[in-house]
């Protein structure tokens, strides 16, 4: 049985070996609509400049979200020297230590 | 000096195409074409998706060109793009449950009497629909080796699979279509 299922199978390989899909007519012109097609997606697509210049409002929110975070985390200077060592303003700290 | 032959070669169109010039890729897409449509009526379902996939593989082709590095002929990396647009078809059309084949279309066969011709479509189309029901992997690697005739060697570089792999895969594919066929004339 296994060896009539091979010999029938080698005989399908061979047969259909014989059978081409007329491909003749769709090759027609095929050159010309492949271009256009890789003219098309040209034009689709988006220069890097082009996507560079739509992420300038988005840049610029992040700029603004940064800036109002650092106005309102960065702590104000403080008078008192242990108060300004505490908060991080050791440029304060050393100007108060140094007297200048 | 540049001879006729060098300025019709692969390796200068593909250098032209590469400067952009586009007429000489679609040098090569009309010398190579009849290739590219042959292997992918092999897996194509019906004619649009054979323009489809035709398509597809020259215009990866194109995007590529770059990455072509002619260490092989030109033909060989393009079969190579193809067999990868096929595959990937396989694969999509086996996730969407799509079994059909080409059913009702235009088949050139050649130098062969009526009745012969009739055997041959019938092969045909048992063949194409038992290889419709193997696995995606299995169903390109025995179309490539028995149909297309391609070496384990050549369908080893078009696949990115080692040598070892592709006989293993092609005997599966064999016993999974034999055991299709059995079912087939059990019913």
């Amino acid at each position: 049985m296994k060896d009539e299922t091979d010999r029938r199978l080698e005989q399908l390989f061979s047969l259909a070996r014989t059978v081409q899909h007329d491909t003749s007519a769709m090759e027609e012109h095929f050159e010309t609509r492949v271009m256009a097609r890789i003219r098309e997606q040209e034009a689709k697509a988006i220069p890097w400049f082009a996507l560079v210049w739509r992420m300038i409002p988005i840049f610029a929110v992040v700029a603004a979200i940064a800036a109002i975070c650092n106005m309102n985390f960065t702590p104000l200077h403080s008078e008192d020297m242990f108060a300004a060592i505490a908060n991080g303003q050791e440029d304060y700290a050393g100007s108060f230590l140094t007297g200048e | 000096m540049i001879t006729l032959t060098d300025e019709s070669s692969d390796d200068h169109l593909v250098s032209s195409a590469l400067k952009g010039d586009d007429g000489a890729f679609a040098q090569l897409v009309t010398r190579y074409k009849r290739r590219v449509f042959r292997l992918a009526a092999r897996f194509a379902h019906d004619n649009d998706e054979l323009e489809d996939l035709c398509q597809e593989a020259f215009i990866k082709a194109y995007e590529n060109l770059s990455s072509f590095r002619r260490d092989a002929p030109f033909e060989h990396w393009l079969m190579r793009i193809t067999v990868h647009v096929c595959q990937d078809a396989l694969r999509s059309r086996r996730r969407n449950g799509n079994h059909s084949t080409f059913d009702g279309q235009q088949f050139e066969v050649r130098d062969l009497s009526a009745d012969a011709r009739h055997e041959a479509q019938q092969a045909r189309d048992l063949l194409a629909w038992a290889l419709a029901r193997l696995k995606p992997d299995e169903r390109l690697v025995i179309t490539l080796l028995e149909l297309e005739e391609y070496s384990v060697r050549e369908i080893a570089v078009m696949t990115g699979w080692s040598e070892a792999n592709v006989k293993v895969r092609a005997h599966r594919a064999r016993q999974a279509l034999k055991k299709i066929l059995e079912q087939h004339d059990e019913r």
